[in-house]
């Protein structure tokens, strides 16, 4: 189907949210709690776009909205730009001393009211849920978001070390405002108030995740792997890799 | 039937929260007992009953066929009703209803101007049947409606009565509902689901709970029978965890109907099925939003959806849902019973029937009232409400809970429906309406809605969890003295943002308070921002309290009442409030008979 976006003509597939075709085009809609393989999820309102169907113009959060055949999308226009700014300026008011959102609040010159901040601000979490999304699909659902209102949070059930984490770090690693602390030391991992012991990587030696995650990616893909660090996987593909295209030429 | 029979008296004691609060439990009991140690010829018959509205004034008894309603009952006045009014026809004027407006007491509640303009469909049965006896209901027409779709109608048949009685849905949003049911009933997709949405949670409203307190059966019928039209044979009653009367009522009267034949399988002998299950509401206001209130009774968190795909198509567990509110089912029976035309006939234009409004604050009567859509404010608040408490001025209505809109006074002549209200800035809402006076500051009022929603913002979209948080931040400190002028400006743009930007209803109409307060009551802000001063006398830091010397006629009533010692003076001689003292309660204000005391603003 074709979706015309700020004046040009884009290929759209079925099931498609509006930002993944936006960003599959590379077009720049800023947005905060959107990963790709993780599903949308209309939390932090800084995608909205204006979506004309027919006669009818509205504002949507791009995440989630499924695109359909023969909507006028604008990205930027002067009412879009003011709810980002104001957006930036609401995250801004809830975490002022991160770097990351005051970068952003940088590029799109907000300023926030000076009477609202509180300047000894130790806060760093945008509630975007990334980081529940990341477990979710991990399978583990150790962590959730609590409580509702202002008192909202990213938690562990009764804040207590999670029996069924595994210390992967899928959730940190996701986490845009780097606010969770995955802390290793002395081969130990500690993230969500659990110890775990880092394992070694069977290559290069280097003490990179946890056993309880090996062993669970193990059980559910019903392998038994050796443990092998990132950087050591990749070399071994490329090797592979390298070897295949030797075999061919 | 013979005669002795007819001349059974009924004693209907409510039964409904309110009264049970105040004792109505201890009266019913002792009522039974009493008639029965007795030798009296009349057989009374003694019911338990729903709500009757006028829940302030309770616990209220009811004497029929006499068609008598006392007020304010005691356990001790229960001999004396029986020996008069049961035994030899005697009323007891000392427990009539004294009409505000006639400046009279009234026999009968049906001719008190509280009750006269008002219109019963979806309260019909409240007060007047004992809601835990099926055989009441039925003996008001209950379940003809029933047999009468299932008999007579095809679902398609059901669908366009509905449709063409243009009934809105009465939860507050004002979706015609025959085209949500023919919506859903277009997809082929099985199992379909019906919910009642029953988790009310307006601050000041309550018909939801008295219609599921006082008259279950008419949501169960009003359920079942679009269940037949729908194609469903599944239904969800989702009741606030509060409630827990409503909880039981409902349970009784679902388990009745079961017995009855209403519930479960083979309706009837018709070869429809269809049956209920209760979910306890998880405690959280925005479960009354229809998709939080889904996800919650999948067990999920109570936090809304982008509704681009709407829940007629996938609702509960990603099946077509048609969800529904409380009252709205209760209208589903009688449109069915007496037709569509018959329904249209009341109301206006595009705003057919009646609907329920809670009518609180400082108003004479308060309490639920049934009026046909397109009723004035004026008549919902000097007729049925007798007017302000004390005379007071009138100052502003809030309709539409905590994120409806403020409506000056001269607004008081707009017509209650769905489209009028949100033209001018507020909404229907679920239907609460509060009434306020020239002692409410309207900044403090706004602050108030926002401290609660603020709470009861699940959280999840930025716009409205900080959104209402920064609101209410610059309302605090504007109620506290430290406001500036461009802070109105903020306050409207951020509005706007969170009105635009939000992802449920909730936060789409959560700045309704903070802006149609500032359209229509910009000056008392200013006021607030600029003189520092609270006119009203409720923001502390902006009020002190002086007496005006020529005024004053040393009656010393301000001096007993202060609780702090802080007036001085001698008796006829104009009295001086020591500023030092003062704690600003406005004790001294409120008592003082010739208006003497002052509200100043702050002093700096």
């Amino acid at each position: 189907m074709k979706i015309k976006i700020d004046g040009n003509y884009y290929e759209g597939n079925l099931g498609e949210t509006l930002l993944e075709l936006a960003i599959r085009n590379n077009i720049d809609i800023p947005n905060l709690c959107h990963k790709s393989g993780l599903i949308g999820q209309g939390r932090c309102r800084l995608c909205m776009v204006e979506v004309t169907e027919g006669t009818k113009t509205k504002i949507v959060s791009s995440c989630v909205f499924p695109i359909k055949n023969g909507i006028e999308v604008s990205t930027s226009t002067e009412n879009i730009i003011k709810i980002r700014k104001d957006i930036i300026m609401l995250l801004l008011l809830r975490t002022p001393n991160n770097e990351y959102i005051k970068s952003l609040a940088e590029e799109y010159n907000v300023v926030p009211p000076t009477r609202f901040v509180d300047v000894n601000s130790k806060e760093n979490c945008i509630l975007c849920g990334l980081c529940v999304k990341a477990c979710e699909s991990m399978g583990t659902n150790a962590i959730s978001l609590v409580n509702r209102g202002t008192t909202k949070a990213v938690s562990t059930p009764y804040d207590d070390a999670s029996k069924d984490c595994i210390g992967c770090g899928a959730c940190a690693d996701v986490c845009p405002t780097n606010n969770i602390k995955l802390v290793d030391k002395n081969n130990e991992r500690n993230i969500w108030n659990k110890k775990f012991n880092l394992v070694p990587c069977s290559r290069c030696g280097k003490y990179y995740t946890t056993e309880q995650a090996i062993n669970y990616v193990n059980k559910k893909l019903n392998t038994n792997e050796e443990p092998l660090c990132d950087s050591c996987k990749r070399k071994i593909i490329g090797e592979k890799f390298k070897e295949s295209c030797q075999n061919i030429y | 039937m013979n005669d002795k029979c007819d001349n059974k008296k009924k004693i209907l004691v409510c039964c409904g929260t309110g009264c049970i609060a105040n004792n109505s439990i201890e009266i019913y009991n002792k009522l039974n007992e009493r008639l029965k140690n007795s030798d009296i010829s009349v057989e009374p018959i003694i019911k338990a009953t729903g709500c009757n509205g006028l829940c302030e004034k309770g616990p209220v008894v009811k004497i029929m066929p006499d068609d008598i309603s006392y007020f304010k009952v005691s356990t001790n006045d229960v001999d004396e009703i029986i020996e008069k009014t049961i035994k030899n026809d005697i009323t007891i004027d000392r427990l009539l209803y004294f009409d505000t407006n006639k400046k009279e007491k009234i026999k009968s509640h049906r001719d008190a101007t509280f009750y006269k303009p008002q219109h019963k469909i979806a309260l019909r049965n409240i007060g007047e049947i004992d809601p835990l006896i099926i055989e009441d209901y039925l003996e008001q027409d209950g379940y003809k409606a029933l047999h009468k779709a299932l008999f007579q109608m095809s679902p398609t048949e059901v669908i366009y009565e509905v449709e063409a009685s243009h009934l809105r849905g009465r939860g507050g949003a004002g979706f015609p509902t025959g085209l949500k049911w023919r919506t859903c009933s277009k997809y082929d997709q099985y199992p379909k689901y019906i919910v009642c949405n029953g988790d009310e949670g307006d601050p000041g409203a309550f018909m939801d709970r008295s219609i599921m307190e006082g008259d279950p059966n008419t949501v169960i019928e009003g359920m079942i029978i679009c269940g037949y039209a729908i194609e469903s044979h599944k239904g969800f009653l989702y009741i606030r965890d509060e409630y827990e009367l409503a909880r039981k009522n409902m349970e009784i009267a679902i388990e009745s109907a079961r017995i009855h034949g209403y519930l479960g399988t083979n309706i009837l002998n018709s070869g429809f099925d269809f049956d209920l299950e209760i979910v306890r509401g998880g405690g959280a206001f925005v479960c009354g939003e229809s998709s939080a209130l889904m996800a919650s009774i999948e067990g999920n968190i109570g936090e809304p959806r982008a509704k681009y795909i709407r829940s007629v198509e996938k609702g509960l567990w990603n099946q077509p849902t048609v969800l529904n509110n409380v009252e709205t089912w209760a209208n589903i029976p009688p449109i069915i019973l007496n037709g569509s035309s018959w329904f249209k006939e009341i109301g206006v234009e595009h705003n057919t029937g009646t609907k329920v409004f809670s009518l609180v604050g400082k108003v004479k009567n308060t309490g639920l009232v049934e009026v046909p859509m397109g009723t004035k404010l004026n008549t919902l608040v000097f007729e049925i409400g007798g007017g302000i408490i004390k005379d007071r001025p009138f100052k502003a209505v809030q309709t539409g809970g905590p994120s409806g809109g403020c409506i000056p006074k001269e607004h008081l002549d707009i017509s209650l429906d769905f489209d009028s209200l949100n033209n001018i800035g507020s909404m229907m809402g679920s239907g609460g309406v509060i009434v306020m006076d020239d002692t409410t500051c309207m900044v403090e009022l706004a602050r108030y809605y926002m401290e609660f929603l603020s709470e009861e913002s699940c959280g999840k979209c930025t716009t409205c969890r900080e959104g209402i948080n920064t609101m209410l931040k610059i309302l605090t400190y504007i109620t506290e003295g430290k406001g500036e002028i461009d802070d109105i400006d903020l306050l409207i743009q951020l509005g706007e943002t969170i009105t635009e930007a939000s992802l449920c209803g909730l936060g789409k109409t959560s700045p309704n308070p903070v802006i149609t307060s500032i359209k229509y009551f910009k000056d008392e802000y200013i006021d607030h921002i600029i003189n520092k001063k609270c006119s009203a006398g409720v923001c502390k830091n902006l009020t002190s309290y002086s007496i005006e010397e020529s005024i004053c006629i040393g009656c010393g009533l301000c001096k007993r009442k202060c609780p702090v010692d802080a007036i001085i003076g001698s008796k006829k001689n104009p009295h001086v409030i020591d500023i030092k003292k003062c704690i600003k309660c406005g004790s001294c204000y409120s008592v003082c008979p010739t208006g003497a005391v002052i509200i100043g603003g702050a002093i700096i």
